[in-house]
This record gives structure tokens, sequence and C-alpha cells, in this order.
């Protein structure tokens, strides 16, 4: 089984739609989007509504339904220097 | 007997205008002990909100020492500290004394690698302040291990996050991080083939986001001291959007801190 989900850039605002099988992770949609937007290397969080994604998660775990979407969010390292 | 008062008296208390604050416990404040890991742009910050709220009990770690551009957000710091010589640590206490001359704070020069989580149960509060993952996973689980509430910032240019760790209750720092924070970690270390370095690179900072995130790390531990509820559980900024929003995280299953923590 496919469902299709929308992802949006936090940082730009840009979407784009994704297929996924219930078997790929929250990890794996971010590396995929990371890829297609050609992101700084650096980490990145997934939010559904109001909840962050853990990074193991599966598609089939998440309750997602069709045309839902997502938000890649970046994760600030920074602050020491 | 009637009470005596005087006027203009509640003007001569520091901390009048915080004590209408009926919730916030100022003796826990004043009484707790205070971990600064880090005295850099967030550590100057939180040491100054520390200070000014009325903590007295702080420790500030920090292996640095000022250069010229930490200047631009790093509120504790002068103009020619950068060729003193001496450390960020000491710097920031000895000017947070300038602050709050009652407060007695302690700088320690040394890397985070070198506190445990005996150290830790020292404390009361951990606050992380720190620029890199591996120097956060260290401090998460050090903190978690010693049940000690551990709030952590961070920021990238006009982004910030604040994660508020209570044990045992919380997820940890660790939960929600995913594959993208341990490659960012692996290209911090490099193998030379005699050596492993580990390299830091320029990252975009600026003092408003700074000042932000590390108000949003201070008022965590006063909230937390003085009962509250921490957020629950991580808070984004977005300082272009004018934005916060905080997210629920979940605790991962597979987490090493959770899963250590059950079996002891």
């Amino acid at each position: 089984m496919v469902v299709r989900v929308r992802v949006r850039n936090a940082e730009t605002g840009a979407t784009v739609d994704m297929e996924l099988e219930m078997e790929n992770t929250v990890e794996e949609i971010i590396e995929g989007v990371s890829a297609y937007w050609e992101k700084d290397p650096g980490a990145y969080v997934i939010r559904k509504g109001r909840r962050l994604l853990r990074g193991q998660q599966k598609v089939q775990e998440l309750d997602v339904q069709a045309n839902e979407e997502l938000e890649l969010i970046p994760d600030p390292e920074g602050g020491n220097r | 007997m009637a009470e005596l008062i005087r006027p203009g008296e509640r003007d001569e208390d520091r901390h009048d205008r915080t004590r209408l604050i009926t919730w916030v416990d100022m003796d826990k404040v004043s009484s707790s002990n205070v971990l600064v890991v880090g005295a850099g742009a967030l550590g100057n910050e939180a040491v100054k909100d520390l200070a000014l709220f009325g903590f007295r009990h702080v420790d500030v770690l920090d292996m640095d020492t000022v250069v010229r551009s930490n200047l631009s957000r790093c509120v504790l710091f002068r103009e020619g500290d950068q060729s003193s010589g001496k450390g960020k640590a000491p710097l920031v206490a000895e000017r947070a004394r300038g602050l709050c001359p009652e407060i007695d704070i302690k700088a320690i020069e040394g890397k985070v690698q070198s506190l445990g989580p005996e150290d830790m149960k020292r404390y009361d509060m951990i606050l992380g302040c720190l620029d890199n993952v591996a120097a956060r996973l260290h401090l998460n689980a050090n903190s978690y291990h010693a049940q000690v509430p551990y709030v952590d910032g961070g920021t990238d240019g006009f982004r910030g996050r604040v994660q508020a760790v209570v044990p045992p209750f919380s997820p940890c720092l660790q939960c929600g991080m995913n594959r993208s924070h341990f490659k960012v970690m692996e290209r911090r270390f490099s193998c030379t083939g005699q050596d492993t370095v580990f390299y830091q690179p320029k990252m975009a900072a600026e003092i408003t986001t700074t000042s932000i995130v590390a108000a949003v790390q201070v008022r965590e531990a006063v909230k937390i001291l003085s009962g509250r509820s921490a957020i629950a559980n991580v808070m984004h900024y977005d300082g272009l959007a004018g934005t916060s929003e905080v997210f629920a995280l979940d605790i991962d299953p597979g987490c090493s801190n959770h899963l250590s923590a059950k079996l002891s």
C-alpha cells in the first residue's frame, strides 16, 4: 500500500508531494526531501501537526492520511561560539 | 503589635517585582544549584538572566577563550577580553558578580565530557548552551541518569530550539534525534590517520535569537524549580516568521537512556 503526502520546507515554504510505502521511515522522508531540495548538510526533524516524529518510526505507525502535510524543520545545533 | 513599614521600602528589595508573580518560588530559585554548560553566546545570556532573576548558586563550564567575533552576541564580554588570555567561564563568572554581588558563581574550565552522572547529582538544574551534537548527547545522557532536569538550547541564524527534559517522565534529547543528527556528529570528527580531529564549522548566529532562546531556557528552569510543568516538549522558534511553536515528542522505546533507566 502506498500513501501520498505533501512535505513543506519550513525554511522556504516550498512543498513537494512524496509517495510513501508503509515500510518507509521518517528518516527516509528527511533524506528524500533534503536531497530533493539540496539542503545544506544539517540536522532536521519532521513534524506532523503538533507532534515531532521520531526518525525510526515507519509510515504505518504514523496514522498519516492521504495528502496530509508534513513539515521539514531545521534542528539548530549552534549556540556557544 | 502591628507590622512596621516604611515608605518606599519595597523598592529596596531587588526582587520585589518578581515576587508579584505568585507562582515563582523565589526561595527555591535562590537556593538551587544550577550548572550552565557553555559560556559562549547562549551561556552569556543564560547566566545574565539567572543572576538577574535571583539564582544564587551557579557553576559555569567552558573550555574556550574569547575571540573578537564573540562580542556581537555575548553581553558579558568586553572589548579587550579577546587578548586577556582569560577563559570564557571565568570572565562570565566575574561579570555576573558585577550584575549581582550576592551570586555565588564558580567557573569550571574544562570539557563537558569531564562530567559524569555523579557530578551532575550536585545540581538541581542543568542548562545546555552548547554548539554540537556530541556534547549535547553527553550532557543529556548524564543528566538523565542523574535524574536532574536538563534544558537544552540551540540556535542557527534566526532559528532556535529549546527542549526541557525532566527525568523520568519526559523524552530526552536523544529520543528526538535521527540519522541526520548523527551524520552531523560524524562530520565533526575526521580522522587524520594519526588522530581524530574535531572540526567545528562557523555557524550563523546573532544576538536577538540567542537572547530569546536563552531566556526561554532560564524561564523553563524557573518553572520546573517552582513546581510547574515545563514545555512539552520542544519549542521551535522562527525569528523570520516571528513565530514559536511547542511540539510534542514521544519517548523513543529504543533510546538507550530510557532502556538503561528501565533496567536499573
